[in-house]
């Protein structure tokens, strides 16, 4: 069943265009990887699918409705979340508080519950920590919990950030370059946890990349993009046999 | 926690002795310096947490004033009545305003902010059969259940038992998901977006609360005054609002208080040197907007890092790996 099927779509910044006429499908509870080399349109991409970019043209349906050009925090309050690429943490506040943010649109209770403390907020706030602290543990995180997130190395920064959107709980969850500025035994260990994470939540991922070393053993289905416009689409075994993909990518990688 | 716990009941057990020695002079000052202490709080949220800067709190502390006396001299509602009111139609303007203004940002929010409160000065001038122009208008003492509180403690505590609450409910915000939403805006407007949180929206509340918070201060202003003065109003006050945030610590509720105290404190501890009053209390602002970029609070923080660090407050030493569980 398609999650996100999204029909030729086009991103322009000006006369420069990101993205041209990409259509592609994810199916729900998948890992789905985005490849390309720098510049093929992969973060526009994102942007324009989690609303932070208008697109030109084209259509993106999530979990069967029509979210092109919708406000960023409607689309991710259909259960479609994101990270980021340089990770946009809250620096100065705790990890506990980057994470407990997360959990913003599970929490219901009105401005004047909040100051006074009564009717759901209080209950709210208890059960919404306990579900953060767990959070924290299952991404080894609980050491940081009162640390500013901003003094925290990248890798582990980028931790939180998956951390926090998974506080949203989000059907699908596009994860811009999770790996980026990890050693080799934490992107590792991150995949494992990626995994771990799709089967165990069923949630929907989508892996944008450059290293496709990365998505070899993680994703089911890869899209490539070259220059903004779609190559090729199939399993990592058929991309790395797929002649246009070892030209346009794999080419100078190997 | 427990330290903490222990000197904020110090501190108010220490303010609630005060009427038994301080002169009425000295009571009047602590008035003034604990309504500055609720402007504080409103504004820290607004322009410390949620990252927006505003250039007529003056106005909403105006029209909070205003409201008050109208409520109380032409209603003839009790004080009880007439503050909640004020606060109500000082947050549904701070939201008429907040609503356009949710999608500016720096300079040009500070101009639209600055318009605002020569608007409000406009009216306050144009109406004199309401707000009696420039001239000001007279207030009653506060009363509670028909009681006028004549003596000076009883205007006190009047004014400490409403400032707690004020102090108790801005940190309560500050610790709900609204407060999150303030700093997440400020800090990162995409990952909050990202995480279905309304940006616009949660400006539009910032604004509105800030407006609720110094419509109060100013209904209890114009009550402990018992006289309105209009040029009160103006944008010299806003500033002073804004030192008040900035050298106590941004976004901090400790910060808000310290700076608010300090500053109202200041000018008069700074009497003994006559002329050169002004001019130490410049060097001291400067100073400290130079020297402690975090505020007041900074300078606290700073402190206790001389101190022999403690078990809690070191970092892990040891990084675990990740995913490992």
């Amino acid at each position: 069943m398609a999650l996100l099927e999204i029909h030729a779509l086009s991103v322009r910044f000006g006369g420069v265009a990101a993205v041209t006429d990409v259509s592609l499908v994810v199916n729900a509870g998948e890992i789905h990887g985005i490849i390309g080399p720098n510049g093929a349109g992969k973060t526009s991409l994102i942007n324009a699918v989690t609303g932070m970019v208008a697109p030109h043209s084209g259509s993106i349906r999530f979990s069967d409705q029509e979210i092109a050009g919708r406000a960023p925090h409607l689309i991710s309050s259909l259960g479609l979340g994101r990270t980021f690429q340089h990770v946009e943490l809250f620096g100065d506040r705790s990890v506990f508080d980057n994470v407990l943010t997360g959990f913003y649109r599970h929490q219901s209770y009105g401005l004047l519950a909040a100051a006074f403390r009564f009717g759901k907020a209080g209950q709210s706030e208890r059960a919404t920590r306990e579900q953060a602290r767990a959070l924290l543990d299952a991404f080894d995180l609980a050491a940081y919990a009162d640390t500013r997130a901003g003094l925290l190395p990248f890798g582990i920064q980028k931790r939180v950030d998956i951390a926090r959107a998974l506080a949203a709980e989000p059907k699908l969850l596009l994860l811009d370059e999770p790996v980026s500025g990890m050693s080799e035994a934490e992107a590792a260990a991150a995949v494992t946890t990626m995994r771990k994470l799709a089967r165990e939540h069923g949630i929907t991922l989508v892996v944008v990349e450059h290293n496709m070393h990365v998505l070899m053993n993680l994703a089911e289905r890869v899209t490539v993009l070259n220059q903004g416009r779609l190559l090729a689409t199939g399993t990592p075994a058929e991309m790395q046999a797929n002649t246009a993909v070892i030209e346009a990518y794999l080419g100078d990688a190997a | 926690m427990r330290a903490r716990a222990l000197l904020i009941l110090a501190a108010l057990a220490l303010l609630a002795a005060l009427p038994l020695v301080a002169t009425s002079y000295y009571l009047y000052l602590a008035e003034l310096a604990m309504i500055n202490v609720i402007v504080a709080v409103g504004l820290n949220l607004l322009s410390g947490n949620c990252g927006q800067i505003s250039l007529c709190n003056a106005s909403f502390m105006g029209i909070g004033a205003y409201c008050t006396a109208l409520c109380t001299t032409r209603l003839g509602l009790p004080t009880l009545i007439a503050l909640p009111a004020s606060v109500v139609v000082s947050a549904l303007l701070g939201a008429a305003l907040g609503y356009p203004a949710r999608r500016l940002s720096g300079l040009y929010l500070a101009l639209t902010t600055l318009g605002f409160l020569e608007l409000v000065g406009i009216v306050i001038e144009e109406f004199p059969e309401y707000t009696g122009g420039i001239r000001g208008l007279k207030v009653p003492r506060p009363d509670i259940f028909g009681l006028a509180l004549q003596s000076n403690t009883a205007l006190y505590f009047f004014v400490f038992v409403l400032t707690v609450a004020a102090v108790v409910v801005g940190y309560n915000v500050r610790r709900s998901r609204y407060g999150r939403a303030f700093d997440a805006v400020r800090q990162s407007p995409f990952a909050a977006q990202a995480l279905g949180i309304p940006v616009g929206r949660v400006k539009v509340i910032a604004f509105s609360l800030n407006a609720a918070y110094a419509g109060f201060a100013g209904g209890l202003l114009a009550s402990v005054v018992g006289f309105i003065d209009p040029p009160e109003f103006g944008v010299l006050t806003s500033i002073q609002h804004i030192t008040f945030i900035v050298v106590g610590g941004l976004g901090s509720i400790a910060g808000s208080i310290a700076g608010a105290v300090v500053l109202t404190a200041l000018p008069e501890v700074l009497r003994g040197v006559q002329e050169y009053g002004e001019l130490i209390y410049g060097l001291i602002l400067l100073g400290t907007l130079l020297f402690l970029p975090q505020g007041l609070v900074g300078l606290v923080a700073r402190l206790e890092m001389l101190r022999p660090a403690k078990q809690s407050s070191k970092p892990p030493a040891k990084e675990p790996v990740y995913g490992a569980s």
